[in-house]
């Protein structure tokens, strides 16, 4: 019989607490999947949400403009541009933008706000949330025309309805204030409210021209990627190919820094609290383990007086902790995977919860329907934490195994 | 692949030897001496038992000559090898290839089968499997133990897990087996069967036993009885 099998039959010796342990550590498992998976997920709908709204996951601006955003910075070139972006692997789409402040007024009154002046052959409401959220009416269909779509909130201010005129005023290029008609053709609710009452789509080469920008100028080229975790890549390639020459190229961790301070701070604790969760588990299973060794002191006596050697002992202890882990890694596959499946396909619906329309935090929507999220590299994480956290609680009584004195062992009765 | 090791010198005739040999154990402020000056020797082949009342220091002279002790002083030789002078790595492997243990109780490691707790020991030297079935197979005939290889240790009576455990001892064919009061847990019916195995193996394989015992019956049979009293030899005599 070799080390294996042999440990594989000491494990079931004590079956019940065999189970016991290795469902604590299926547990482990579950919890940790379901909490990061959830936190990958609430945090990747986020990140998304919030690149919908304006900057992308990457952006090219004017040197200076994510400090200070006046219109006065432009990107020249901006077609030349897009179409470098277009062709780097991972991009899905890449826009051209203008984003400035305005005062919006209506016969009823003004409000202060920002625009955000597109192409609407470029846009659609995968990369654009005050699209996709559309509830009346509809996008400009051109980039030259006088439509305006408002935030349904912004438009119950100014006491607005499609087809109704209002007037947006701002600083052009030359720092002269400029004024321009525009017709409402459609509304939208975000379910965030500083969006829907303070922000407004223009048509790009309109804007162009109250501005007097050249007509291939923008404040802002928005790359939406495939996945967004590899923005930090390309923007260092982005970075490398185009930056320089008054242009910045920024993640949406530059752009969007609130955003990503509470996704750090809120995984730091996600992280922290399943530290602890898995000190406990392993709390558990050294106490199986030295439990199960210290019972079986005689036993090891005489296996060292017949010739065993305490390393041997030691690999012996030190295997069947494996097992320990295997199994309890097995369970918590098996205790996930429906889990997993339900969040996946119907997650955890909190609307009722967080009420009212408002579904944000700090600006950004979050998706009131929680789901879950996992990919490879978070999966084999867990699984390689929570097996190392197992292997190393059975050092100790594996050591101890190997190194009580035969004589003494064997005084043990 | 490990080795054994083992001395083929034809010019060893005694297996252990004791030079003045005494163990201390410190009890709080009390020296406790389990064994005091003890000298002897055990010739290849012998048949002997230490024997005397609890505390006598039996079962610690049998342990320093097993390797499992260490002595306090004097010097224990084991086929002329100072295990003093030995790692205890060494120590180990002349436990697993040198000298087989019979001990009195839990001797079997309780979830391998007869087969594989008398095969243990040659698994541990490296032996190949095909030469480890035929030893293991023919060392439990030799035991009468045929056709329970795969009983395990909860299955067996006492006497037959005896038998496996003097299987396991024999099967590595050792120089010395060392026997702690193997008759104490079993009935006299299976003792006598006990002992009539061991004196068969003694006599058949020239194996040298060397009991510790306070059995009366284990005393009738050794050809050698050295009685022990308060850690000190009483006497060494032949007995028959």
């Amino acid at each position: 019989m070799n080390l294996a099998q042999m440990a594989w039959r000491n494990v079931w010796r004590r079956k019940r607490r065999t189970l016991i342990t290795a469902f604590s550590i299926g547990f482990g498992v579950l919890l940790a999947a379901t909490f990061t998976g959830m936190a990958v997920y609430m945090y990747g709908n986020m990140i998304d949400a919030s690149a919908a709204t304006g900057f992308g996951h990457v952006t090219i601006e004017p040197a200076g403009y994510n400090r200070t955003p006046t219109l006065d910075k432009r990107l020249s070139d901006s077609a030349r541009l897009r179409q470098e972006v277009l062709v780097e692997p991972g991009v899905k789409a890449a826009m051209v933008r203008i984003m400035g402040q305005a005062m919006f007024a209506s016969a009823a009154k003004s409000v202060g706000g920002m625009f955000l002046a597109i192409d609407p052959q470029q846009e659609s409401a995968e990369y654009n949330l005050l699209i996709r959220s559309m509830v009346k009416g509809r996008v400009f269909p051109n980039r030259t025309g006088t439509g305006i779509v408002v935030g349904r909130k912004l438009a119950d201010k100014l006491n607005l309805r499609i087809g109704k005129k209002l007037v947006y005023t701002t600083t052009d290029t030359n720092g002269e204030i400029v004024s321009e008609i525009a017709r409402v053709s459609g509304m939208f609710a975000t379910g965030v409210s500083e969006i829907d009452t303070g922000m407004v789509l223009l048509p790009i080469d309109r804007v162009r021209k109250v501005l007097a920008y050249a007509p291939d100028e923008a404040t802002l080229l928005a790359t939406m990627l495939l996945d967004q975790r590899k923005s930090d890549k390309l923007r260092q390639r982005l970075e490398d190919r185009v930056g320089g020459a008054g242009r910045e190229v920024l993640s949406w961790r530059q752009t969007q820094a609130d955003l990503a301070g509470m996704i750090t701070i809120d995984g730091s604790s996600n992280y922290i609290s399943q530290f602890l969760v898995a000190l406990l588990i392993a709390a558990g299973v050294l106490n199986t383990l030295l439990m199960s060794v210290l019972e079986r002191s005689r036993e090891f006596g005489v296996m060292m007086a017949i010739g065993m050697s305490s390393r041997r002992l030691f690999r012996l202890v030190m295997v069947e902790s494996i097992w320990l882990a295997l199994i309890g890694l097995t369970i918590g596959i098996a205790l996930t995977a429906p889990v997993y499946w339900y969040l996946d396909i119907y997650g955890l619906d909190f609307s009722s919860m967080l009420g009212g329309e408002d579904y944000s935090v700090s600006g950004v929507l979050v998706d009131p329907v929680m789901r879950i999220r996992l990919h490879a590299e978070s999966i084999t994480t867990i699984l390689s934490i929570v097996f190392g956290l197992a292997l190393l609680s059975g050092i100790y009584p594996a050591w101890r195994a190997g190194h009580i004195p035969p004589i003494e062992s064997l005084r043990t009765i | 692949m490990t080795t054994q090791i083992h001395t083929n010198n034809p010019d060893v005739q005694d297996i252990v030897r004791l030079e003045s040999v005494s163990k201390i154990y410190q009890q709080g402020q009390l020296e406790v001496r389990a064994v005091d000056n003890i000298s002897l020797e055990i010739d290849t082949g012998d048949f002997c038992a230490l024997c005397g009342p609890s505390g006598s220091g039996k079962t610690t002279v049998l342990n320093m000559i097993g390797g499992l002790d260490v002595p306090s002083s004097g010097r224990v030789w084991l086929e002329n090898r100072d295990l003093a002078s030995l790692s205890r790595s060494d120590v180990a492997q002349i436990r697993r290839d040198r000298i087989g243990f019979v001990f009195q109780a839990y001797n079997l490691i309780p979830v391998m089968t007869a087969y594989e707790n008398a095969e243990f020991v040659l698994k541990l030297q490296g032996v190949a499997e095909k030469e480890c079935h035929e030893r293991v197979m023919r060392v439990l005939q030799e035991v009468g133990l045929e056709g329970l290889e795969h009983r395990r240790p909860d299955e067996m009576s006492g006497g037959q897990q005896q038998r496996v455990a003097i299987a396991r001892a024999m099967v590595t064919c050792p120089a010395i087996v060392l026997a702690d009061e193997p008759t104490a847990n079993v009935d006299s019916h299976t003792a006598d069967a006990l002992l009539d195995l061991m004196q068969k193996l003694n006599r058949e394989e020239g194996v040298t036993f060397l009991f510790s015992t306070h059995d009366q019956r284990v005393m009738d049979r050794a050809r050698r009885l050295i009685r022990l009293h308060d850690g000190r030899i009483e006497s060494d005599e032949a007995s028959h």
